[in-house]
């Protein structure tokens, strides 16, 4: 099963990429990412005065020489990056050709491999009408198999609840999310984006749709049914249904872009008929999540 | 109002079917949309296979049924009074004359009729008939007693306008022919009032009054009614006759050209009613001359004539005699015949010749031509009985073409044989004792006199010369006649002997395959401008002509008669009723049916 996640072919080519911070990470563990907090690494970072209980062993002996006073000499910190995925696998991600819930799980598990490939930090969390967390968090490489598993053996379905992202997103510690989501929920997707922006985590909303959604391919009457509520209802689809169909999703689209812009989160828009190798290589680097 | 077709009201039951239909639920394929909330709502059935469902308004049904309504409605063909008077057979006659080509209103005077005539079918009521009958020579009969609208507005789209004339007596017999006996008739006459005059006898009156209903305004017309060319010992030329028949002066110049190119332009003027004659030199190379003029006036097909150029081919005629210069002079008077003279005795026969006269002398085998026997030989197939004396000679039937200005009062014959019991064939000549001279059409045209022409004072007489001339022309005549004929007019040719093809090529380059064993007659000669007959004969082909040009005073006067004299009516026992023709509105009801579709096309498009 993990293997039909990401094939080995993909995997590699998806070890010479990373995950991209705007500014500094403080993470729990020493990683490959530049730390907010001062430590060992060769790169330096700044002085400040000696106090007592400081290592001594910190102090710039040239700099006593010639100030005549005792400097500690500061070096950049690396640390691990915290990353959370927030996979939607509600009921309207259980469709679509290609289906659009096994395109996340695809797109989230490549991004996780990316992460874990860097020696960051990777939580899982899927959610339809809540979350469901993904275990403790994953780290190392090695960790890419069993995150591919476990991210397999979540089933799909359930009405979409965003608000109900606030909390798992808010004691977040400062890092990354990425939240894949097709943003159709008849909920506000509003609330989970704002939890982000307060949680001071640096976001990515990849919204991913199915071309079959984007333009309707069949016309005529039906019983429509909700995939998340099943709901139903008695519709005729004509050319203008369609094209009032078409507004309201684009319509909802933007309303998703324009809250994550406004909150500046990156965003991308994904169909599931892409394949994930371009989504990793291509979009993602373009909106600067990956790179 | 009145309804033309009331039992279309049975339509009327396509609304409550309408109605029903919405009533009627749809079964619907379950789809699985992600967000059932971006949907609009939106539900029309437009297909039925559940028996009920709660009704809703809906925008599309009420244009359907409105559109159901109007088509109802026009079906049921509603119609105004008119302002026509129609009887319940109207027998139109429509002229298809030259002259009904003038221009003098637009397009056309045939056109303006016909437009009336179609007004007049709109206006038929649903019991009413109509039987169309066009005036031309021959005239013809259209369509009889019909009531289908349709049927005879393509019947009237069809027709065309000949370059003949009229024969108004003719087309109004076929009227009085088509009408039946009690039935409520009447005539309508479109015309210019230029037809032919009325010779049939409708002393009786017809079965129909007639209402005359003139077409065309104006008279202005320049013609050319006449080309001829005549030839000369020294020269040819032709003699063109042109005419303005209108009310005002014309200048216009005259284009004169052979078949090897142009001739001479010539400046014309001439004052109202003004005739000119004119003559105009002819080369020696042409086939064929035209004239043209520039008239700009309202009828065209005379503003061209063509005339043959070319001189008819001769004829070789064999004289059997043993001396007969009556015979012989007469013969020569044709300036087409190549009279030889043969002694009896040095006669073997010969196809060489187109006609062979046998004077007292019968050959073994007669020739398979034209021929004529003078009092043959006792013995011979064709000879009569014993002499008889004879005396005074009558003509059979006096008004034979052969005995034209033949006069034979005081023509005395002293002997002849006594043919009464040949069968030869019809007497020409005759006398109280025994039929004198006898011609036949078969095989070929044959003559048969039974005396010597030595034994009568006809020799001496003006008409011997003028009974050989007829005689030979109706025996030989020219294979193609040289002169110019009518529209519609029939030609006779005669084949070429030993033709093997003989085809007439018409103005528009259409051709004509005749018989080639006897004489024809062409009579597709509807087009003006000049015929071309090829006769092949041994591989060769040889081309002779003829022209066909209007050459119509009545027609090329034009102008439209006032009052036409026409047959009484006969005294009906019961008056003659009319009633107003009907002002069918329907195609405008349909239109708004149309309207109807479309706006309910739209709506659906719109999703309403």
């Amino acid at each position: 099963m993990d293997a039909r996640l990401l094939e080995p072919s993909v995997l590699r080519r998806l070890d010479a990429l990373a995950v991209l911070v705007r500014r500094a990470v403080k993470g729990q563990m020493g990683g490959e990412r530049r730390s907010v907090s001062r430590g060992r690494s060769p790169e330096f970072a700044d002085f400040r005065s000696y106090t007592p209980g400081d290592d001594y062993r910190l102090i710039d002996w040239n700099a006593y020489a010639r100030l005549d006073r005792f400097m500690l000499r500061l070096f950049v910190a690396e640390e691990e990056l915290p990353l959370s995925l927030f996979v939607d696998l509600s009921g309207s991600m259980d469709w679509g050709r290609p289906h659009k819930a096994q395109t996340a799980k695809r797109l989230a598990g490549a991004i996780a491999y990316v992460a874990l490939a860097s020696l960051d930090r990777v939580r899982l969390t899927v959610f339809a009408d809540g979350p469901t967390s993904g275990g403790a968090p994953y780290r190392g490489r090695r960790a890419a198999q069993e995150l591919f598993a476990r991210i397999q053996s979540f089933p799909v379905g359930g009405p979409t609840n965003y608000s109900r992202l606030v909390w798992p997103i808010a004691r977040q510690r400062p890092g990354l999310t990425v939240l894949i989501t097709d943003g159709l929920g008849e909920s506000p997707i509003e609330p989970a984006i704002t939890a982000l922006r307060l949680a001071r985590q640096e976001g990515a909303v990849l919204q991913l749709l199915a071309p079959q959604e984007i333009a309707p391919d069949w016309t005529g009457d039906a019983r429509l049914k909700d995939a998340e509520t099943a709901a139903e209802r008695e519709f005729t689809a004509t050319p203008a249904t369609q094209a009032a169909y078409r507004t309201a999703l684009a319509g909802r689209t933007q309303e998703v872009e324009d809250a994550a812009r406004r909150r500046g989160l990156r965003f991308a828009r994904l169909t599931s008929d892409q394949p994930v190798e371009d989504m990793v290589q291509r979009t993602l680097r373009q909106v600067g999540l990956l790179g | 109002m009145t309804f033309l077709a009331p039992a279309a009201a049975a339509l009327a039951v396509t609304l409550p079917v309408i109605v029903a239909l919405y009533f009627l639920r749809i079964r619907r394929p379950t789809r699985v949309v992600p967000a059932l909330h971006l949907w609009p709502d939106q539900i029309r059935d437009r297909q039925a296979n559940v028996p009920w469902q709660r009704p809703r308004f809906s925008w599309l049904l009420l244009l359907q049924l409105l559109a159901a309504a109007v088509l109802v409605a026009a079906a049921l063909q509603p119609a105004l009074p008119a302002t026509a008077s129609l009887a319940p057979h109207s027998i139109v006659l429509l002229d298809a004359s030259a002259s009904m080509q003038a221009k003098d209103v637009h397009p056309s005077r045939f056109d303006e009729a016909r437009r009336e005539i179609g007004a007049m079918i709109d206006e038929l009521g649903p019991q009413d008939r109509m039987t169309l009958i066009t005036i031309q020579t021959p005239p013809r009969i259209i369509a009889s007693g019909s009531g289908d609208h349709d049927a005879m507005h393509r019947a009237l789209g069809r027709l065309t306008v000949s370059n003949g004339s009229a024969d108004l007596s003719a087309a109004l017999t076929l009227a009085a022919g088509v009408t039946r006996a009690g039935e409520q008739s009447r005539a309508y006459l479109f015309t210019d009032g230029i037809v032919e005059p009325l010779h049939a006898s409708f002393a009786n009156g017809l079965p129909f009054p007639i209402e005359y209903r003139r077409v065309g305004v104006s008279g202005e017309n320049v013609g050319l009614m006449s080309l001829v060319v005549r030839t000369s010992a020294q020269s040819r030329a032709a003699y063109l006759r042109v005419h303005n028949f209108g009310q005002q002066a014309r200048s216009l110049t005259l284009e004169w050209r052979s078949d090897a190119g142009l001739i001479d332009l010539r400046a014309l003027s001439l004052q109202a009613g003004q005739a000119q004659d004119l003559v105009l030199p002819v080369p020696d190379a042409a086939a064929t001359v035209t004239a043209r003029i520039d008239a700009k006036d309202n009828f065209a097909l005379d503003d061209s004539v063509t005339a043959i150029a070319r001189t008819p081919r001769a004829f070789r005629v064999l004289l059997v005699t043993a001396g007969n210069r009556f015979l012989e002079q007469a013969l020569r008077l044709r300036t087409d015949f190549q009279v030889d003279v043969l002694a009896p005795t040095d006669y073997k026969g010969s196809t060489a010749y187109a006609m062979t006269v046998f004077d007292r002398f019968s050959p073994p085998a007669l020739p398979d031509s034209p021929f004529v026997i003078v009092d043959p030989p006792s013995g011979s197939p064709l000879a009569g009985g014993k002499a008889v004396g004879i005396g005074r000679v009558r003509a059979s039937d006096a008004g034979d073409p052969l005995l034209t200005n033949v006069t034979l009062q005081d023509v005395r014959v002293a002997r002849s044989q006594d043919m009464s019991a040949s069968r030869f064939g019809r007497a020409l000549i005759t006398s109280v004792q025994t039929p004198l001279v006898l011609v036949r059409d078969e095989p070929f045209r044959q003559v048969l006199v039974g005396f010597d022409v030595h034994d009568s004072d006809f020799p001496l007489r003006i008409g011997f010369p003028i009974l050989v001339q007829n005689l030979s022309e109706w025996m030989l005549p020219p294979s193609v006649p040289g002169h110019s004929f009518h529209p519609d007019e029939p030609v006779t040719i005669v084949p070429e002997s030993g033709a093997t093809s003989v085809t007439v090529v018409r103005p528009d380059g259409s051709r004509r395959q005749l018989a080639t064993g006897a004489i024809a007659t062409f009579a597709d000669t509807d087009l003006l401008g000049v015929y071309t007959v090829e006769q092949t004969a041994g591989g060769n082909t040889d081309r002779s002509w003829f022209s066909v040009n209007l050459f119509s005073d009545a027609a090329s006067q034009l102008a439209p008669v006032d009052r036409l004299a026409l047959p009484p009516a006969k005294a009906f026992p019961s008056p003659q009723t009319t009633h107003h023709g009907f002002l069918g509105i329907w195609p405008w009801i349909a239109l708004l049916a149309l309207v109807l579709v479309v706006a309910e096309w739209l709506a659906f498009h719109r999703g309403l």
